[in-house]
């Protein structure tokens, strides 16, 4: 038999083979698969064999048979490689989405990634998307967010866009969240707001396909005798599909894909891809929104837990103060009701008896020493309310007004004159009322003997930096500052208590409140004393 | 003569307030005891009371507010060892306060307004 080709030859060159391209060169060596690649679909080869059948050769049939046996197992291979390739495709596309998806806990992040998978041509590949969450509070299915060109010349815009970046899913997905989600939904604006059923509606198309947890194709919607035509006219389209979101048997919301720009139909194929999808992206929403939830939750209980924590150290305080409070009623009554009974029987004798009675001394030393005892245990009980301030917002200038009111019969019998300038528009102090009063009331009766001639106290009260400034200027008690410093230091060994605590007190009650307070002493031109209270809430520790 | 009712626990404390205020020129009547202040107070006239808040076993401020729902015309001077009652609301029902000391003139000049005072407004 003459051969008029190379299938026969073990190696051949190039030039000999007119379907080896280049690339191919390892098969010029390889003769079994050369034949199988290349000789089983070459016409030289199909020639010699036709030779066979010339030749009466009873292999010829046979052979003939193998090989169109052959043919059709190859190109049911190459079709199954074909689908393998897409299902490959598919699942790589669907696992960067679970990926996407199951990553985030932002739910705008979520929808984005969501409505870019259904409309981009790498992924599900519709004109547009509309999605609709479940308000179970309000009862309601309502138009959220939307994806899609408007007419051809934007789809043209956007696709080209697209090619021309060649971003994968999760930077599409990205871009549209921080450049296009506000105008996206501005532009669907109109659509989104009519897009709100309520679940108890269980006869429109939306909620039954919810009921169903199926995807829908609804096709010829215009004269479909279940879609209410609002909802035709609204979408503009003929046909649609219907996906719910179903996450743990709980309706999460709906997703309403078209093809309203190139009017391509939607397969059976369509419709099974995206119900592979619809349930993580249902989990996802639902976990971004609960996310949400739990940070709202997380934050209220951060803020009780904060409260219960003031409140803790509220109660403690408290407890504090009742057994200080306990303490120092118990003091009041055992002794100052003695110490009255004493002192005023003393007082009693002393008035009816004559001035020449001998005894007349030692009564009056009674009296005298009751009252300092007196004394001691007015500042005692003093000292042990200021412990425990308990702050509030007040007006300085009534402050002012009313210790110049209880204090004016005194300071008027010893000679003193005072003046008050008003603060305008003076901002609310967060101070104890009561001590504050208690502290003016020491500044302005205070022990220290008045020297000058002028007798003169002059109060301003004016707005400082969140603060409300008190100046006293007493004119009329000159000494130095180290003489004044004395003063204020509690329990000094020169001090006696029941004489003139007061302004340690006063210091030690303003330190309390965390309240500047600075006094200057000059032996010219008297004391000035400087207030400085808080008018935050913040400012106290 | 304005007749004064004095109402404490302290047996010491009455006979030193009835003695100064006798002094003063006020007729005293004096009670241990809210029960005995109560009824003391029935069938007689009153110009004033001056009540210890803390009697044994119970308080002067429910004393005062059954004087005032009971005996309104009649007012209440609350004379006590704590200072910080002056601050508690249900001590404002009183028509004065003072602190106990052994110098009772703080208590008379007290008494002597409230007196001036429900004297004044009778006169109108």
């Amino acid at each position: 038999m003459d051969l008029e080709c190379c299938w026969s030859r073990e190696v051949i060159e190039q030039a000999d083979c007119p379907n080896i391209q280049a690339g191919e060169e390892d098969l010029l060596v390889a003769k079994q698969q050369r034949n199988l690649e290349k000789c089983v679909d070459c016409s030289r080869f199909h020639h010699s064999l036709q030779h066979l059948y010339t030749d009466s050769n009873p292999l010829a049939p046979i052979l003939s048979g193998f090989l169109e046996e052959f043919r059709r197992q190859k190109s049911q291979i190459r079709s199954l490689i074909s689908f393998l390739d897409n299902k490959t495709l598919e699942i790589r596309f669907l696992h960067e989405l679970g990926y996407v998806l199951q990553s985030s806990v932002d739910l705008d992040e979520v929808l984005s990634v969501a409505l870019t998978a259904i409309t981009a041509g790498k992924g599900f590949g519709m004109n547009r998307a509309f999605l609709l969450l479940c308000d179970r509070e309000e009862g309601l299915l309502k138009g959220y967010l939307a994806l899609g060109p408007r007419d051809l010349e934007e789809a043209g815009h956007v696709w080209n866009e697209i090619a021309r970046n060649d971003m994968d899913l999760q930077d599409m997905a990205q871009n549209f969240r921080l450049n296009k989600l506000s105008s996206e939904r501005a532009k669907f604006h109109v659509i989104l707001e009519k897009l709100t059923i309520s679940l108890d509606d269980k006869e429109h198309i939306l909620i039954k396909t919810l009921e169903g947890k199926r995807p829908v194709k609804v096709e010829q919607a215009f004269h479909h005798p279940n879609v209410p035509p609002e909802l035709a006219a609204l979408l503009g389209v003929d046909t649609f599909l219907l996906m719910p979101l179903i996450s743990r048997n709980r309706w999460v919301g709906m997703i309403i894909a078209d093809n309203f720009i190139t009017h391509r139909a939607i397969t059976d194929e369509d419709m099974h891809s995206l119900e592979t999808f619809g349930f993580p992206v249902a989990f996802a929403i639902e976990r971004a929104s609960l996310y949400d939830k739990l940070q709202v939750e997380l934050s209220r209980v951060t803020e009780a837990g904060k409260k219960l924590k003031e409140q803790q150290e509220l109660i403690v305080r408290m407890e504090n103060m009742a057994l200080v409070g306990r303490i120092t009623s118990s003091i009041a009554h055992s002794v100052r009701n003695p110490l009255m009974i004493i002192g005023g029987f003393a007082r009693s004798i002393l008035k009816n008896s004559p001035e020449s009675d001998p005894k007349r001394t030692f009564i009056e030393s009674i009296v005298v020493e009751t009252r300092q005892l007196e004394g001691v245990l007015d500042e005692i009980l003093n000292y042990s309310d200021s412990l425990y301030p308990t702050r509030d917002f007040w007006d300085v200038n009534q402050l002012v007004g009313t210790v110049l009111r209880d204090t004016g019969d005194t300071l008027g019998s010893l000679g003193y004159v005072t003046s008050f300038d008003r603060g305008h528009d003076l901002r609310p102090a967060y101070i104890d009322f009561k001590q504050l009063s208690y502290c003016l009331r020491s500044v302005l009766l205070n022990d220290i003997t008045a020297s000058g001639d002028e007798r003169t106290i002059d109060i301003t009260v004016a707005n400082g930096d969140d603060s409300v400034i008190l100046v006293i200027e007493d004119r009329s008690r000159r000494i130095t500052q180290a003489q004044l410093d004395h003063y204020l230091i509690p329990f000094s060994e020169t001090r006696d208590l029941g004489t003139g605590l007061a302004l340690v007190l006063c210091k030690t009650m303003l330190e309390k409140q965390e309240v500047p307070f600075s006094a200057i002493a000059d032996e010219q031109a008297g004391i000035c004393y400087t207030i400085k209270l808080p008018t935050r809430k913040e400012e106290q520790s | 003569m304005s007749r004064l009712l004095v109402v404490d626990d302290e047996a010491n404390i009455r006979l030193l307030y009835a003695e100064e205020l006798k002094d003063e020129g006020y007729e005293v009547v004096t009670a241990a005891t809210s029960a005995e202040a109560i009824e003391k107070l029935q069938g007689a006239a009153f110009d004033l009371a001056v009540l210890d808040i803390k009697l044994k076993n119970e308080s002067g401020i429910e004393l005062l507010q059954k004087l005032v729902k009971e005996r309104h015309d009649m007012p209440v001077i609350l004379c006590s060892a704590f200072s910080c009652y002056k601050d508690d609301f249900s001590a404002w029902l009183a028509d004065g306060y003072v602190v106990k000391s052994s110098d009772l003139s703080d208590l008379k000049q007290e008494i002597a307004r409230v007196l001036a005072k429900k004297t004044a407004k009778i006169v109108k």
